[in-house]
């Protein structure tokens, strides 16, 4: 192989070629001089002290000796040439190019490479920088070398039509554990756990595993369900390589459970002994020139900084409750965790406590080492260490705590305790061997079945890619059968096949994220974005689903989710299962119980409590003029925190909290940014909202109005002992006296003309509207719903911060939220949908009708005279129904 | 290569070992410490015999007594262009690594003769001529030195199995 070899930035440029020592077809060996040049400088010469001194040019011959060995073939430079720079100067046929060096020496010609050449400018060492052997960390190959191999590795897996697949050990396709618990389980036939571990494989590591008490520990490990017949399937369509953060002993042991012939894995098993990096993985590890046919499986996307595109997360296999990843210490602190309602719900139930302290003892101390690393290399050895001596500290805890048996014993005597509340006889239901184990439930549950949906995401990836290959390979007419220039790149298919699966939702979280925290920096978020759904942060009409942490379940979120039926109120395991199937899950099993104080729906809470949410979603599905029997009544939910409002501050203030609007629309509102941060810039529907920009509000005119209504004698029957601030000021909005409201409403009616409409909400003030209006009062009401339809085509900003403010506090003070709903408004809206159909048409079209904006305003009048009409018909009953 | 090699050592021993069997508590030190130690460009097979052990002398400041034992050891010293047996333990398409004794090994695919090529769908992978020669972790190879570096008590060479009667080994 013929290389052209530089002068080097040695030489005082410029310099003249004074004779070429060598001539091409010489053999020439490193360090010996192949020419000499002369270059030109001046000198101070003379006597320094008497100052008589001048300059003299002087000229200095050198030669220039060869950097590497080889035969010269060709000289680039002549005799009595000027060079003015650095360039190119002889060609020559290097010997070996040590293309392959294994601890220092080239392993083709056997040269020692860390032998100090002081003619080259270069190491020989640095020639072959690349570590792509698995096993081994001291062989390096050249880019070259690197490339070869892998067009060699394409064209074998083209070749055979598969893809290579990196996968994960633990937590992806297996669980283990240390707890010695797992072992007595497994030998004692009577315990409840017996069925759930009998197949539970152990080994013993003692050579370079932890030392301490954990030294020569049995590591129990649970193969993912149906993993054998995965990996089979699999094995056919991809290559698969172990990649993991164990210790190679810990890998080797593992993958031999797991695939006892090496028909899966072959050698292709890579630990964190030889990964060369304590925190991340690469794929560039073990593919360094291309990733395009490869695919990663792994239970943590956050390990794999460089080849997300390749990635496919898998949900965290979990079997030993509350253990975690054994090998976790080498990994960044977990930040992904969407905790699963079914184990939230344990740990409410008590037995939290010994998963708490060891994720504590597993997540806590590595955030300091996660510092450290960021701010030392990773290659660190006091750092890993440091690590080494964390996993062996969280190894020796899980042996001396056993918090599978914990978790047992605290299974046990709950369920001791309920057997108690039923049936006397049982007794000593803790104590294994005296008690029946069919009432036992055990802590050990085996239903995962990711692995059946991750086999039909690695095929349909499979067929993708080949589809797309033979595609491309056609339209390059290539000859043979295998075309490396038409190799796709799988990480761009996964994206495309993953970006369709959530592809039209809209999905806001809420209690997942924590506080402050970039949702598109967090991992869900990550994955929401990367499976094609959209994210928002505010509740509006049109996002699809609202995602609850079941721990957190009463945000504001939630609240304002519950006002708009379209919003699917599902839970964080809605999400894992979309994750984990590629596509928009049915979410009849996750809809999330929305708590009934949050409901906006308090007053009919006898007529539906028991599951809102599904009410809310049937009654969104069902277009909105048909419902006028039973749907009626949910319908009539939506507004309803208008009419706590009202009866809460007596029938004939109901426009109040419109014109404070008002008023706050003179001041000027959206001020505080809390605001939209919380809510949609544009709220285009029943987000009613009182109380927003109560910061610019005048609260000395509110207070003398309090006064004066008080005075009035009105009967109050809010709670207000709820301490809060925000919620107080709600109140006093709510309870602001009319005389002034009055007064004010016809300068805010007039003003807010020409807002710009956001009908929606008119739409929703219509219902609310309707539904206590009409009932309370005669056509008077409707002239007034009229003049308030019309304010509110401004933004009404004080009930979207009526909304959030109430969700914020939505522990604290819900009583305050459901002031005594009579049943008058309920019999009200029942008596309304029984017997005013125009009314709901009326509404109906209102609905529609704010999809278009502001040009429908004329339409809405003429609605709402409509409405006029059909209220003075139902005018007779519904007094009937508030007397009765 | 085999040596039977003179050394000497300096062997400390602690003051509570002082007594009347000294000299056999140096010897089991010395075996302990040094057996199976890279002592530089050889390694130390085998103590043959110990044939002087000096008298001790106490040394300051720590008690401890110091005795110079001058031994007699079997020594391994490969060279470049020895021809070792050695046991294959890990293949990859590069080539393969393999054991003679304490010394690793690494036979370079090209220093392998051109039928012999990598097969990596065979299971565990190999490299293999497809007919008697087949190369996987745990067979016996020949393997002829052609580069050794060392460092303080490691060494390493590049092998090959290019030429005739290296490579595997019909057990």
């Amino acid at each position: 192989m013929s290389k052209t070899i530089r002068l080097g930035s040695r030489p005082p440029y410029p310099i003249t070629v004074v004779k070429l020592f060598k001539k091409p077809g010489d053999v020439i060996k490193s360090q010996e001089p192949l020419m000499q040049y002369s270059f030109k400088w001046t000198k101070e010469v003379g006597d320094n002290i008497r100052k008589e001194t001048w300059n003299e040019e002087q000229t200095t011959y050198v030669s220039w000796n060869s950097p590497a060995d080889g035969d010269l073939k060709q000289w680039l430079i002549k005799e009595g040439e000027v060079i003015p720079r650095d360039g190119p100067c002889m060609v020559i046929k290097e010997a070996c190019s040590h293309e392959i060096q294994f601890q220092g020496l080239c392993a083709i010609c056997g040269k020692d490479m860390t032998e100090v050449n002081w003619a080259a400018e270069t190491r020989d060492t640095d020639r072959a920088p690349i570590s792509m052997v698995h096993d081994q960390t001291n062989l390096t190959v050249s880019t070259v070398q690197a490339q070869r191999t892998e067009n060699e590795l394409q064209r074998r897996l083209l070749e055979s039509r598969k893809l290579s697949l990196v996968v994960d050990l633990d937590q992806t396709i297996i669980h283990a554990c240390i707890d010695p618990t797992v072992g007595e389980w497994q030998k004692d036939p009577d315990n409840p756990n017996h069925d759930s571990v009998k197949d539970v494989k152990s080994f013993q590591l003692d050579d370079g595993g932890p030392r301490g008490a954990a030294r020569g520990c049995w590591y129990y490990i649970k193969m993912r369900p149906g993993l054998e017949r995965f990996l089979r399937r699999i094995s056919e369509l991809y290559e698969l390589h172990v990649y993991t953060m164990g210790t190679r002993a810990y890998a080797q042991s593992v993958a031999h459970i797991v695939d006892p012939d090496q028909k899966l894995f072959g050698n292709r098993v890579i630990s964190r002994d030889e990964n060369g990096n304590m925190f991340s993985k690469s794929l560039q590890r073990l593919f360094p020139v291309s990733t395009n046919m490869v695919v990663i499986i792994d239970d943590r996307a956050d390990v794999w900084p460089r080849n997300r595109p390749n990635l496919i997360k898998v949900s965290p296999y979990d079997f030993f409750k509350g253990i975690g990843d054994i090998n976790s210490s080498f990994l960044p602190r977990r930040r992904d965790l969407l905790p699963s309602a079914a184990a939230d719900g344990a740990a409410v139930n008590g037995n939290g406590v010994p998963p708490k302290v060891n994720k504590a003892a597993v997540t806590e101390k590595p955030s300091a080492l996660d510092e450290l690393a960021s701010i030392a290399g990773a290659d660190d050895p006091a750092i890993t260490q440091r690590q080494v001596e964390e996993q062996e500290r969280t190894l020796e805890k899980q042996i001396k705590d056993r918090p599978l048996q914990l978790l047992q014993e605290q299974l046990d005597k709950e369920e001791e305790e309920a057997e108690k509340a039923t049936t006397k006889s049982e007794d000593g239901s803790d104590t294994p061997p005296s008690s029946p184990p069919h009432h036992r439930h055990q802590v050990l549950r085996d239903g995962d079945t990711e692995l059946q949906y991750l086999e039909q995401h690695l095929t349909r990836l499979h067929k993708a890619y080949y589809d797309e290959y033979d595609r491309k390979r056609a339209s390059h007419r290539a000859s043979s059968n295998v075309d490396l220039s038409s190799v796709p790149d799988v990480g761009r298919m996964l994206e495309g096949l993953k970006s369709k699966a959530l592809r039209g939702t809209k999905v806001v979280l809420t209690g997942i994220v924590p506080m402050g925290v970039e949702i598109a920096h967090v991992d869900v978020g990550q994955q929401l974005v990367g499976f094609g759904a959209g994210i928002v942060t505010k509740i509006g009409h049109d996002v699809s689903h609202l995602v609850v942490n079941s721990l957190r379940p009463r945000t504001k979120k939630v609240q304002q989710a519950a006002r708009i039926p379209s919003i699917r109120i599902v839970n964080q395991d809605w999400l894992a299962a979309c994750f984990s199937q590629w596509r928009i899950v049915e979410e009849g099993p996750y809809l999330f119980d929305v708590h009934p104080d949050d409901r906006p729906a308090e007053g009919d809470a006898t007529i539906s409590d028991a599951d809102e949410t599904d009410d809310a979603v049937k009654d969104s599905d069902k277009p909105p003029s048909t419902p006028v029997r039973g749907g009626q009544i949910l319908r009539i939910k939506a507004p309803a925190p208008r009419l706590k409002l009202v009866s809460a501050s007596g029938e004939t203030k109901e426009l109040d909290d419109e014109d404070s609007d008002d008023e706050d629309d003179d001041d000027g509102d959206m001020e505080d940014v809390e605001d939209e941060d919380v809510l949609p810039d544009d709220i285009n529907d029943g987000q009613l909202s009182p109380i927003d920009g109560l910061k610019t509000f005048n609260w000395g005119q509110v207070d003398d109005e309090l006064q004066e209504f008080l005075a009035s004698g009105s009967d109050d029957d809010d709670d207000d002992d709820d301490g809060d601030e925000d919620a107080d000021t709600m109140d006093t909005d709510a309870d602001e006296t009319s005389p002034s409201s009055r007064k004010r409403k016809f300068e805010g009616g007039e003003s807010e003309d020409a807002g710009d409409g956001t009908d929606a909400e008119t739409a929703q003030d219509e219902n609310t509207a309707l539904s206590n209006g009409i009932g309370t009062r005669d056509g008077a009401s409707v002239a007034k719903k009229l003049r308030r339809t019309k304010s509110l085509r401004g933004t009404s900003s004080l009930r979207n911060q009526y909304v959030s403010d109430v969700d914020g506090d939505a522990d604290g003070d819900s009583s305050l939220l459901t002031p005594q709903v009579t049943g008058d408004e309920e019999e009200v809206s029942l008596i309304k949908g029984g017997l005013t159909p125009s009314l709901v048409e009326a509404e109906a079209s209102a609905t529609e009708a704010d999809l278009d904006a502001t040009d429908l305003e004329a339409e809405f009048e003429a609605e709402l005279m409509a409405e006029f009409e059909a209220a003075a018909g139902g005018e007779a009953n519904g007094n009937d129904g508030e007397k009765g | 290569m085999f040596f039977l090699h003179n050394l000497e050592r300096r062997v400390t021993l602690h003051p509570s070992y002082f007594g009347r069997n000294m000299h056999d508590l140096v010897t089991t030190k010395l075996v302990k410490d040094v057996e199976g130690t890279c002592a530089g460009d050889y390694y130390i097979i085998a103590i043959m015999d110990t044939f002087d052990v000096s008298e001790g002398r106490i040394l300051p400041g720590s008690g401890l007594a110091e005795f110079t034992v001058g031994y007699r050891a079997v020594v391994w010293r490969p060279f470049k262009g020895e021809v070792v047996d050695a046991i294959a333990y890990s293949v990859n398409p590069h080539g393969f690594f393999a054991q003679a004794g304490p010394l690793r090994l690494f036979v370079s695919s090209h220093l392998m003769p051109d039928e012999i090529q990598y097969d990596a769908n065979a299971t565990p992978p190999q490299f293999t001529n497809n007919a008697d020669m087949v190369i996987e972790p745990g067979t016996h190879v020949r393997v002829k030195i052609i580069g050794l570096r060392t460092e303080v008590g490691e060494m390493w060479a590049i092998g090959s199995i290019n030429g005739d009667f290296l490579g595997c080994l019909q057990a």
